[in-house]
């Protein structure tokens, strides 16, 4: 019988030289501490001899264009690039020194993605999309140089309207407990993204953060009432910057009623950082 | 109807080394048979990635055309 060994989540540009460019010395600062923190995180994480490591994280429009946006994507196949990206900016150039590509649990995938559309997920499917920043940043920071399990890429559409309600991302995720617990494996997962940045997606407003309600939503965390985050709303996320948070309500809803433990949050104005893990029974 | 144009051009920016190449040399030629609506054009000409996002870019897409990104 499988089980869900370990459960974190963090921000996902992890890149002391991106916030020195955004945010100065304060910036390169505190993402080090941050990065420190989930460093940590990956050592508990690899004790635990994993079989692989779900990651949800959303599309920054790399994997995914205007032809298609799937709300919930399983990336199946045997393996999954990088997204590779020439004169990279920004985000981007986060990815530029990593490992191209990474081995995927193609079971542990075939049986989310296929127990999913049994039980009522329409899920799409994905032989070919690369993983950005969203997904590389944070396993890479959790690893560093030890090997990288099999992965499991599950992508949310956190930012092209409509997106599936937090609601919906928290049922995705008992499902994803329901396969695991079924399955022979031993399972990490983790959600990336976040906490509050850029909120509305608008330009002017970078460099604007909702800290009280990044503070809500770790308040509930904190304490296991998983009640309120599954009533939030697409458009509240929307206006506080919180369009990420979809990707955490994944992972709640995987390890729902565990409560979080905050590992590190430091309020930057361009994105609040954050690093969560669940303790689990 | 006009946020797809919009969107479609910013990923053809970063994703198509050949196109932003000819928008660098020439936005309003590279442009031209682009279904984008005078004010949308007029912002990409002007390279004005501020007014590209209010006019319905992706924030991700307009902070990450390579050369063009707003910061």
């Amino acid at each position: 019988m499988g089980k869900i060994v370990f459960a974190g989540a963090m921000s996902h540009v992890l890149d002391p030289d991106y916030y020195q460019r955004a945010c100065g010395d304060e910036g390169r600062r505190m993402v080090t501490d941050c990065m420190t923190e989930i460093a940590r995180m990956g050592e508990r994480f690899s004790a635990t001899r994993a079989d692989a490591l779900i990651v949800v994280a959303d599309d920054h429009l790399n994997a995914f264009s205007f032809n298609a946006v799937p709300a919930l994507c399983v990336r199946i196949g045997r393996s999954v690039p990088r997204m590779k990206q020439d004169h990279a900016e920004a985000f981007d150039a986060v990815l530029d020194h990593m490992a191209d590509d990474y081995p995927l649990h193609e079971d542990l995938a075939n049986a989310i993605l296929e127990q999913g559309l049994d039980s009522g997920f329409d899920l799409a499917m994905s032989w070919e999309a690369p993983v950005d920043h969203a997904f590389l940043s944070p396993v890479n920071t959790m690893h560093g140089t030890r090997p990288v399990p099999p992965l499991v890429p599950i992508w949310v559409n956190a930012f092209v309207a409509p997106q599936p309600t937090p609601k919906r991302c928290f049922d995705f995720g008992r499902h994803i407990a329901r396969v695991v617990a079924a399955s022979p494996w031993n399972v990490g997962i983790i959600a990336t993204g976040g906490l509050s940045h850029f909120p509305e997606l608008s330009l002017p407003r970078v460099g604007e953060t909702d800290t009280v309600f990044d503070r809500k939503l770790i308040h509930w965390m904190e304490r296991g009432e998983h009640e309120p985050l599954r009533e939030l709303t697409v458009g509240e996320l929307h206006k506080t910057g919180e369009h990420e948070f979809l990707n955490w309500m994944v992972l709640i809803g995987a390890v729902s009623p565990a409560r979080a433990q905050v590992r590190y949050f430091g309020e930057l104005r361009r994105i609040n950082l954050a690093a969560v893990e669940w303790s689990l029974p | 109807m006009s946020r797809y144009a919009v969107n479609s051009t910013l990923y053809r920016l970063k994703k198509d080394p050949e196109f932003r190449a000819r928008f660098q040399a020439d936005a309003a030629a590279a442009l031209a048979s682009v279904d984008l609506t005078e004010a949308e054009r007029a912002a990409f000409v002007n390279h004005d990635m501020r007014r590209i996002n209010e006019l319905g870019g992706y924030l991700h897409l307009v902070m990450s055309v390579p050369g063009l990104a707003a910061h």
